[in-house]
């Protein structure tokens, strides 16, 4: 392999980068777009519970309750009307509640208070859990009367306590964000391969002193690098170097060099624009799921830690939104990097491959 | 002096294909050789041997005295190569794509403008290579080999489907370097660019070269020659007569034609080379 070859070459794909206007409009659009859509996102997480109320005369002990954190509570005039207010999406409410008229003559007289509990289909059933609990607060309140059996107890949390500290969507989306700019490279890498390959370019390198391996060291270079200086802009944009910067941008170097192997793949293979497309996609939606899976959380099956990009995102997701350092994300680092040297030499043996046989 | 590409009982199969059958051959500094053979003949499989794309299954080939593939580098550092499919960087001017070759070879002083000129295309040098016509893209190619002044250059087909004006412009080139000294390996289809070209031409079919020597030596040798004679006769008739000139009694037979009557014309004919090579391969070019 020789340098200046492998230079000559660099500075040759960067010329076509430059003078390919549609990889430059989607670059261009990629660093606008993804910042714009990311610092629209909500930045907090509502933590707080609307519940909607439909109650006659228990407004000192509803009073109370609003005072404690996480409730908010909605008086509304009928059952009808608490469930329009449901249905709709105007008062974002997540659960209603309707006490009975004869509330507290039914207690004077020690009969059983019925209390109505409507939610929605959507409503997770721990959140149903609560809402019991909160009608039976306010029916002991009302009575005034402690309960003969205490079944209150201190709340054990397993694990980090997020309490007050969730981690908001705009956070969440960061390494989907990351991903998605180093795919976008992906696809200009793989289309500058497969122009080489289809119009033979590659042919009129190779019958000069440059050697194979110095193209495909190019290749890599040009690739990572390109893929590498888009996401740290991106996330620089996005304010993602708040914490771990140095982990960030070695991660972002793993990540641009195993999106730079898929690339080699693609471009391989690829014949024109949608041939590239449909490669590059056939590795990078499976290489996505986890970054969905960081949206989501609790969601994704174990299998999604096999695959390349896990590393990458679990880096992402654990030190920009739990600050961790060297020691919490080595075990990831490490998995990205394997993934890393196996998807690079992939690309490099494949592409490698097509250019021997042409 | 050396040759300075010798091919020696070169083979190549794709497959169980055979593509190149046997072939050798050998071409002098200054010597334009003609490489002449239908499509799949071997043409192209030969060129990319001699060039260290690919490797002969047998044989050996030596370039500028160094053997391919063994010092491929050392020898493509002194070759340039015209390839018959037009692989430039479309995206790029014709400068850029000259001062990005001329980069691989380490040339870093390389006047890629006089290049330009030398194929016409000065004017166009800052223009993007996907404007170029079919005849512009073509002389660049031929501007492209020559970016490291190549002692020995490959050129396929390097004027199929151009204009008569590229043709000529590179044609010219091609005289140009082979006056500079540069061993040429031309193939084409074009039997006039042969002849007019080449110091010797090899006829290549199935993998096999069946004849190489001057193209003159190979038409009096193979091919036949004649006169076609018209004249008026008395009674203000036509006739036209075509006598062999191969024969022993032909100086007579052209004699008693021409006292036939009034001559209206008379016209030479040669053996083209498209004729001798049909003599060999019982086919045409086209064919």
């Amino acid at each position: 392999m020789t340098p200046g070859v492998v230079s000559t070459i660099v500075r040759k794909d960067l010329t076509e980068f430059r003078a390919d206007r549609f990889f430059l409009v989607i670059t261009a659009l990629s660093v606008v777009f993804y910042p714009l859509v990311y610092w629209l996102l909500p930045s907090t997480v509502d933590e707080t519970l609307r519940v909607g109320v439909v109650q006659n005369g228990l407004d000192p002990v509803l009073d109370a309750l609003q005072e404690s954190d996480g409730i908010e509570l909605v008086v509304l005039d009928d059952e009808d009307e608490l469930t329009d207010a449901l249905l709709g999406s105007e008062l974002d409410l997540v659960a209603g509640l309707v006490f009975p008229d004869d509330l507290l003559a039914a207690a004077a007289a020690d009969e059983p208070v019925q209390v109505t509990l409507l939610v929605t289909a959507d409503v997770p059933p721990d959140i149903e859990s609560a809402l019991e609990a909160l009608a039976s607060e306010v029916v002991l309140q009302v009575l005034g009367e402690p309960p003969p059996t205490q079944l209150l107890s201190e709340p054990v949390v397993l694990g980090d306590d997020q309490v007050g500290e969730q981690v908001s969507l705009r956070e969440q989306l960061r390494p989907l964000m990351a991903f998605f700019v180093l795919m976008t490279e992906t696809f200009a890498l793989a289309t500058l391969v497969a122009g080489e390959i289809q119009s033979r370019t590659v042919t009129a390198v190779l019958v000069t002193p440059a050697t194979r391996a110095d193209f495909l060291a190019a290749k890599g270079v040009v690739g990572t690098s390109v893929a590498f200086a888009e996401a740290t802009l991106i996330m620089l944009l996005i304010g993602g170097f708040a914490t771990g910067a140095p982990i960030l941008l070695v991660t972002l170097l793993l990540g641009a060099a195993l999106v730079t192997g898929v690339g080699m793949v693609a471009g391989a293979y690829g014949k024109d624009f949608m041939t590239v497309l449909f490669t590059s996609m056939l590795f990078l939606v499976p290489l996505m799921i986890p970054a969905f899976g960081a949206l989501f959380p609790g969601t994704a099956a174990p299998w999604v830690r096999a695959l390349p990009s896990y590393g990458f995102v679990q880096t992402v997701v654990e030190v920009s939104t739990q600050n961790a350092g060297w020691t919490e994300v080595a075990g990831y680092l490490a998995l990205l990097l394997g993934w890393t040297i196996a998807a690079f030499a992939t690309g490099w043996l494949i592409l490698g491959r097509r250019m021997a046989r042409l | 002096m050396s040759a300075s590409i010798v091919a020696t009982d070169l083979t190549y199969a794709y497959g169980d294909q055979i593509a190149v059958d046997g072939i050798s051959v050998a071409v002098d500094p200054g010597e334009v050789l003609g490489f002449l053979g239908p499509n799949g003949a071997g043409k192209s499989t030969t060129i990319k041997m001699l060039t260290g794309q690919l490797s002969p299954r047998s044989g050996t080939i030596e370039v500028l005295g160094m053997p391919m593939p063994a010092q491929r580098t050392a020898i493509q550092q002194r070759i340039g190569v015209c390839f018959e499919e037009k692989n430039l960087y479309l995206t790029m001017t014709g400068l850029e794509n000259l001062r990005f070759f001329a980069g691989l070879f380490g040339l870093r002083d390389v006047d890629s403008r006089a290049l330009l000129e030398r194929v016409d295309l000065a004017d166009r040098a800052k223009d993007r290579v996907s404007q170029y016509s079919k005849g512009m893209r073509q002389r660049l190619m031929m501007a492209r080999a020559l970016v490291n002044s190549p002692d020995v250059l490959f050129l396929d087909e390097p004027t199929d489907g151009l204009d008569p004006v590229s043709a000529r412009s590179i044609r010219e080139v091609i005289r140009q370097e082979a006056r500079r000294g540069a061993a040429i390996l031309l193939t084409t289809h074009d039997m006039m660019e042969a002849d007019t070209l080449s110091d010797r031409v090899a006829f290549i079919n199935e993998g096999q070269i069946l004849a190489l020597d001057t193209p003159e030596r190979l038409k009096l040798a193979h091919g036949s020659r004649s006169v076609r004679i018209r004249t008026r006769g008395p009674a203000d008739e036509v006739a036209e007569r075509v006598i062999a000139l191969d024969g022993a009694d032909s100086d007579d037979a052209v004699g008693e034609a021409m006292r036939a009557g009034d001559v209206l014309t008379i016209h030479t004919e040669e053996a083209t080379l498209e004729d001798v090579f049909v003599h060999f391969a019982g086919r045409g070019l086209q064919s």
